[in-house]
C-alpha cells in the first residue's frame, strides 16, 4: 500500500511536470521576437524581385547576419578599413541586420542577392546588388531612393553600368574623395544627373560597401588585399 | 520541553536533499502566481497609462474615414476626407473637454519607392497644441518646430532609422517638389508615432492646397467628465466620426483574455505540481517514520499532536517555498516581462508586471492554504497509524 501510494505520487508530480514543461515551452515557440533591432534592407517583394534580378532563378532561401554576430568590434574595424570610411549616424551601426538572399537554379546555388541602406541628399536610398558566386556584379537595382534626379539614376542604363564589376574593381574608389585612385572600371560610371552628384557618389559608397560586407560575410573575404 | 515546531523542523532537515526539491517546487508556483498577478494589475494599468500617453481619449473625424491609417492603405492619399478647420473652435467650447488638437494626415505616391511605388504619408500637426498633449514624446535629437510656419520635419524613430535622417538632413516630398529640413527625431516609442512624419499642421495645408481643411481632431476629456454623453453630443456635428480610445481600450483587453488563459493555465499546472510534490514528500517522511510515529503514539502521543506535527512541517516547506518563490517574482520581474512581451500580440509600454507587498502577500497566504491542504492527507495517515502494528511491522 505504501509503496503504491508512493509511486502513484510520483508519476503523478512526473506528469504534471512533464506538462508544465510542455506548455512554457509552446508559449516560447510561438512567441515572435519583440527585441527592437536597427532596421534592415530587405526586398519589398522577394519573390518577384528575385525572379527578375535572376530571371533563370528557381528558388532562393534567407540568411540574416549582422556585424555584432559575424564578429564584432573588430569586424566592422576591417570593413570601415576596406571601405576606406566611418559607419556614420545613428544608423549605420554594427547591430543593423543584413538579409543575403542565396540564389537557386534547382538544386545549384547561382547567386546572391543582398541590399544596404545608404543615407542620400533627401532620404534613405536602397541599394540591391545581384552578384554570381564569384563575386561579380550582375544587377544593380535601387529599390528606393528619394532624389530629385531619382527617376534618371533608377533607369536601367545608370544600373548596366555596374554590370561586371567587382569589389576588387571598387577597391581602387575613393569613398571621401569620389575619385579613383588609378584609372579603371569604375571610372566609366558616369553620373547621368550631375544636379544630383551626393546621390551619385551615396550610390558608389553604398556598392562598395554592400561589396566589402558580401566579401566578409559570404565571399570568404576572396577579395581582401 | 521540545515544542512542535522544532521537531517539525528537525524531521524536513534529515532529508535536506528531499526538502530542498519541493521547496523549489512551491517556490517556482509562488513565482509564477505571484507574476500572474502582477501581470493582471500591471497590464492594465500599463494600457491606461498608453492610451493616456495618446494624448487624448477621443477622435474625430470625417465620416466614412474611421482610421487615416487604413484609408492610407487601402486608398493611399485621394482617399481621406476632410473636416473644416472650423469645428475645433466649437468642440473646444464644450465644457469636457481639457484640450484638443488638430491634424491633417496628407500621403504622396512616391513612384521610386519599390518596383511599382509607393505611399508616403506626411501628419501636420499644431505646433502649440500637439506636443502639450503627447508630453510622453522625447527627442533623441533636437526638437519641435521653430515656427508654426517653418518647412521642418520632426521625424518618428523608425522613420528617421528607415530615411537615415538626422537633425539638419533635408527630406524631399518627391510629389510636390518641396523641400523641407529635420529639426527634431524623436526617442522610440514604441507606437505608432514611431513611423510618423511629423509637419506643422499650417505647412501642410500650404503645401498640399488644403487651407481651412483637417483630417482628425485629438480631444483630451476632463477627468470627471462622462465621456459617453459628450461622445453622443459630437454625433450631432454633421458628417463625423467618433472614434473612442475606451473602444479602442475594450478590444485589446478582449484579445488579452486569450492569452491570461493560457498562462493562468500555466500557473493552475504549476500549482497542482507543488501540491502533489508536497504531498508526496510528506507522506514518503510519514512511511519512512511509520515505526517512529508508533512509537511516540505508544509513549502518549495523540493522534491531534500527530496530525499538527505533520502538518507543521507541511507548513514550513511551504513557507520557505512560497517566501522564496515571491523574493523571485519580485527580484526576476523584469525577466519574466520580458518573457511576457514575446507572448502577447500588443503590449502596452511601461512596467508590465507590478508587484506590490498586497500582491506578495495574497501569494504567500495562497501556498499556505496550498499548503494546509496539500498537508491533510499525510498528517491524516500519520494520525491513523496504530502503535502496535507500526511496531510490528519494524520486526517484520
Amino acid at each position: 500500500m505504501k509503496t503504491t501510494t508512493r509511486y502513484i505520487f510520483s508519476i503523478a508530480s512526473i506528469c504534471l511536470f512533464i506538462s508544465f514543461i510542455s506548455l512554457s515551452s509552446v508559449l516560447v515557440l510561438i512567441s515572435s521576437d519583440t527585441v527592437h533591432a536597427a532596421v534592415g534592407c530587405d526586398l519589398n517583394d522577394p519573390d518577384k524581385d528575385v525572379a527578375r534580378l535572376f530571371p533563370d532563378s528557381t528558388g532562393y532561401k534567407t540568411v540574416y547576419m549582422s556585424i555584432d554576430k559575424q564578429g564584432g568590434e573588430p569586424l566592422l574595424e576591417e570593413i570601415q578599413k576596406r571601405l576606406g570610411d566611418q559607419f556614420k549616424g545613428l544608423y549605420e551601426t554594427a547591430d543593423v541586420p543584413y538579409t543575403v538572399y542565396e540564389i537557386y537554379k534547382g538544386k545549384e546555388k547561382t547567386g546572391y542577392i543582398h541590399g544596404v541602406n545608404q543615407k542620400g541628399q533627401y532620404g534613405g536610398i536602397q541599394v540591391f546588388l545581384a552578384l554570381d558566386m564569384e563575386g561579380n556584379i550582375r544587377n544593380f537595382y535601387f529599390q528606393k531612393m528619394t532624389s530629385r534626379a531619382a527617376k534618371t539614376l533608377r533607369e536601367s542604363l545608370f544600373g548596366s553600368q555596374f554590370v561586371g564589376l567587382n569589389l576588387a574593381d571598387f577597391y581602387n574608389y575613393d569613398i571621401k574623395t569620389g575619385k579613383t585612385l588609378s584609372p579603371g572600371k569604375v571610372d566609366n560610371i558616369k553620373n547621368p544627373s550631375p544636379e544630383a552628384e551626393s546621390d551619385f557618389r551615396a550610390a558608389l559608397r553604398a556598392t562598395k560597401k554592400n561589396l566589402v560586407l558580401m566579401d566578409e560575410f559570404v565571399f570568404g573575404n576572396r577579395f581582401l588585399k | 520541553m521540545i515544542s512542535l515546531y522544532k521537531v517539525s523542523y528537525k524531521n524536513i532537515l534529515r532529508k535536506k536533499t528531499r526538502s530542498a526539491l519541493t521547496i523549489v517546487g512551491i517556490a517556482l508556483s509562488a513565482w509564477v502566481l505571484a507574476s500572474l498577478m502582477g501581470f493582471n494589475k500591471g497590464y492594465e494599468a500599463a494600457l491606461n497609462k498608453d492610451i493616456d500617453n495618446m494624448g487624448f481619449q477621443v477622435m474625430l473625424m470625417a465620416k466614412g474615414c474611421p482610421y487615416e491609417a487604413a484609408t492610407l492603405m487601402l486608398k493611399g492619399g485621394t482617399g481621406l476626407r476632410y473636416l473644416k478647420e472650423s469645428v475645433v473652435a466649437s468642440i473646444l467650447s464644450e465644457p469636457e473637454v481639457e484640450r484638443i488638437t488638430p491634424m491633417l494626415m496628407q500621403a504622396v505616391f512616391d513612384p521610386n519607392k519599390g518596383e511599382s511605388g509607393g505611399i508616403s504619408a506626411y501628419l501636420g500637426v499644431d505646433p502649440a497644441t500637439f506636443p502639450n498633449m503627447k508630453t510622453f514624446l522625447e527627442f533623441k535629437q533636437g526638437k519641435w518646430f521653430t515656427d508654426p510656419q517653418s518647412f521642418e520635419v520632426v521625424m518618428g524613430y523608425e522613420s528617421a532609422e528607415l530615411e537615415q535622417r538626422e537633425v539638419g538632413d533635408k527630406l524631399l516630398i518627391p510629389e510636390k517638389n518641396v523641400e523641407l529640413t529635420v529639426v527634431g527625431v524623436l526617442k522610440r516609442t514604441g507606437t505608432q508615432d514611431d513611423g510618423t512624419i511629423f509637419l506643422p499642421i499650417n505647412t501642410v495645408q500650404k503645401i498640399f492646397g488644403k487651407e481651412g481643411e483637417i483630417t482628425s481632431v485629438g480631444i483630451k476629456v476632463k477627468k470627471e467628465a462622462d465621456i459617453s454623453k459628450f461622445e453622443e453630443r459630437l454625433y450631432t456635428i454633421p458628417d463625423v466620426q467618433v472614434v473612442s480610445l475606451a473602444q479602442v481600450k475594450q478590444t485589446i483587453m478582449n484579445l488579452m483574455s486569450t492569452a491570461k488563459v493560457m498562462v493562468f493555465s500555466i500557473a493552475v499546472v504549476a500549482i497542482l505540481i507543488a501540491m502533489v510534490g508536497v504531498i508526496n514528500t510528506i507522506l514518503m517522511s510519514v512511511f519512512e517514520r511509520f515505526q517512529e510515529i508508533g512509537i511516540l503514539k505508544s509513549m502518549g502521543a495523540m493522534p491531534g499532536d500527530i496530525f499538527k506535527l505533520i502538518w507543521i512541517e507541511t507548513l514550513i516547506l511551504c513557507f520557505l517555498g512560497g517566501v522564496a518563490g515571491s523574493t523571485m517574482a519580485y527580484g526576476l520581474s523584469k525577466v519574466t516581462e520580458i518573457l511576457v512581451r514575446k507572448l502577447l500580440p500588443y503590449a502596452p509600454t511601461g512596467s508590465l508586471i507590478q508587484l506590490d507587498v498586497k500582491l506578495i502577500c495574497i501569494t504567500l497566504i495562497s501556498v499556505l492554504i496550498i499548503g494546509l491542504i496539500s498537508g491533510l492527507y499525510p498528517a491524516w495517515r500519520a494520525a491513523s497509524v496504530r502503535p502496535l502494528e507500526s511496531i510490528r511491522s519494524d520486526i517484520n
